[in-house]
């Protein structure tokens, strides 16, 4: 069994990393990554303040999650929810193996651009053998391989100084905002491979998003387009992602 | 409810349906959809993690004050005495007869009560959270030992299942027991802190 120590970035790389993105900040004091976007009222609100809070004051040095050992990889895992949207463009899009899938960054990035899966090949590869976390109970490992979330952003430019949440769309209607907390981690990836294969179908493909400390409902299949906002408003109920528009927690560390 | 939504246990770093199971409530008679239409799992888990907070400040509040005022020091550790077999084996005796202690003994507690609230305090408490904890994905990334501790993540919702189960038992005999030491005068000495005791006439 291979025991990982996880490797911890050094302040100086957290700051160079956040630099080369040109307006994120992630110095320890931004009271943005204590606080979900919208708070719920009464002692709920509290809780999931406290939750989010001290769990992201203990991981501001921005820790890699535990990676397992490839003897450990799930040979059947789960397939869960949507499994093949049913939307007429991604069906199109499946039916010719997902060439003509083109992913726009958009919104407040410098340089807005649309890269097709593979342009993301392209970028460097972040691999990672991790426990996919469901807030039901269960949980499995698998081995993701993509391109950093921070990369993608970077090479449209890195954002604009009021950026605050990254907001990516799925087909079958789905959509998830992040904060630059989860953006900048090194585990944060667009993923296209799965156990060394292409991304299977019902695992979300041709893309998932690997957010590896937050619970499953975070992991977003089917990646249809990204874009970077100041604020959630005007998505859903405004409450940053269609989880949380349910009732589910915001933040799904737990 | 939370459970209700995922009914099955396993043991190891890896759990989901189809794998091995060392609790299935299917085997129970309870089916996967009549077990989800009980449950409600987006509420059930808001008011999980509410309830944990209070029970976290609850139980720092309850720590801090004991240990400033020496209470388990002086009500709940036993005493060397108590710790003989001759005694042990009343108090066992008298907790099978459901006698009530007699006298002034009535306001301290036995050795049984002693052992068993150290139990729930000191090592069911801490473990309900140490298991918690083990389960989240930021937990986790901040602790990854919490992980090897238990041999994966799965073994330790398994055993925050059991110890949730051992504390509601705990919950249910400490109210039966409530009510055979006469719960009208229990409830008035935790508000006044008042109790009364039977005095013994010399027969």
């Amino acid at each position: 069994m291979k025991k990982t120590k996880p490797k911890t970035l050094s302040r100086r790389q957290l700051i160079s990393r956040a630099g080369a993105l040109g307006g994120i900040l992630l110095t320890g004091c931004e009271s943005d990554i204590y606080t979900p976007p919208t708070i719920r009222g009464g002692l709920m609100g509290v809780a999931d303040v406290l939750t989010m809070a001290s769990q992201r004051y203990l991981m501001s040095d921005q820790a890699l999650v535990q990676e397992h050992a490839i003897s450990e990889i799930t040979k059947n895992f789960p397939v869960w929810n949507q499994s093949n949207p049913e939307d007429e463009e991604y069906q199109r899009l499946r039916r010719g193996g997902f060439a003509e899938w083109q992913l726009p960054i958009k919104g407040l990035v410098n340089q807005p651009i649309s890269l097709s899966l593979e342009d993301l090949k392209g970028f460097p590869q972040q691999t990672q053998i991790t426990s996919h976390i469901c807030e039901q109970g269960w949980s499995a490992i698998a081995q993701w391989t993509g391109a950093p979330l921070l990369k993608v952003l970077e090479a449209a430019g890195g954002v604009k100084p009021e950026a605050r949440y990254v907001v990516i769309d799925a087909y079958g209607g789905w959509y998830e905002g992040y904060d630059m907390f989860d953006v900048v981690h090194p585990q944060t990836i667009l993923a296209y491979g799965m156990n060394g294969k292409d991304l299977p179908q019902g695992n979300g493909a041709p893309i998932r998003l690997r957010v590896e400390r937050h619970c499953g409902y975070k992991q977003l299949k089917f990646i249809k387009s990204i874009q970077v906002v100041s604020s959630m408003e005007g998505f859903g109920r405004g409450t940053g992602g269609l989880n949380s528009d349910f009732d589910f927690h915001w933040y799904a560390g737990a | 409810m939370i459970f209700l939504q995922f009914p099955e246990l396993y043991w190891g770093k890896v759990g989901f349906q189809g794998h091995p199971a060392v609790f299935r409530l299917s085997d129970w008679g309870l089916s996967w959809e009549q077990a989800d239409a009980l449950g409600d799992r987006r509420w059930g888990r808001n008011y999980h993690y509410l309830f944990a907070w209070v029970f976290a400040f609850n139980g720092i509040a309850y720590l801090g004050w004991n240990v400033w005022q020496k209470k388990f020091y002086k009500k709940m550790f036993p005493k060397r005495e108590e710790f003989q077999l001759s005694n042990i084996k009343t108090d066992i005796q008298n907790h099978l007869q459901f006698k009530k202690p007699p006298g002034k003994t009535a306001r301290s507690y036995n050795f049984l009560q002693k052992i068993s609230y150290l139990i729930v305090l000191f090592i069911l408490f801490p473990f309900m959270f140490i298991t918690g904890f083990a389960q989240m994905p930021a937990f986790t990334a901040i602790l990854p030992e919490l992980i090897d501790m238990f041999g994966g993540r799965q073994t330790a919702r398994t055993l925050h299942v059991v110890c949730t189960l051992l504390l509601v038992l705990f919950l249910i005999v400490h109210i039966i027991e409530v009510f055979i030491a006469g719960a009208g005068n229990q409830i008035r000495s935790m508000i006044t802190g008042k109790y009364a005791v039977s005095t013994e006439t010399n027969e």
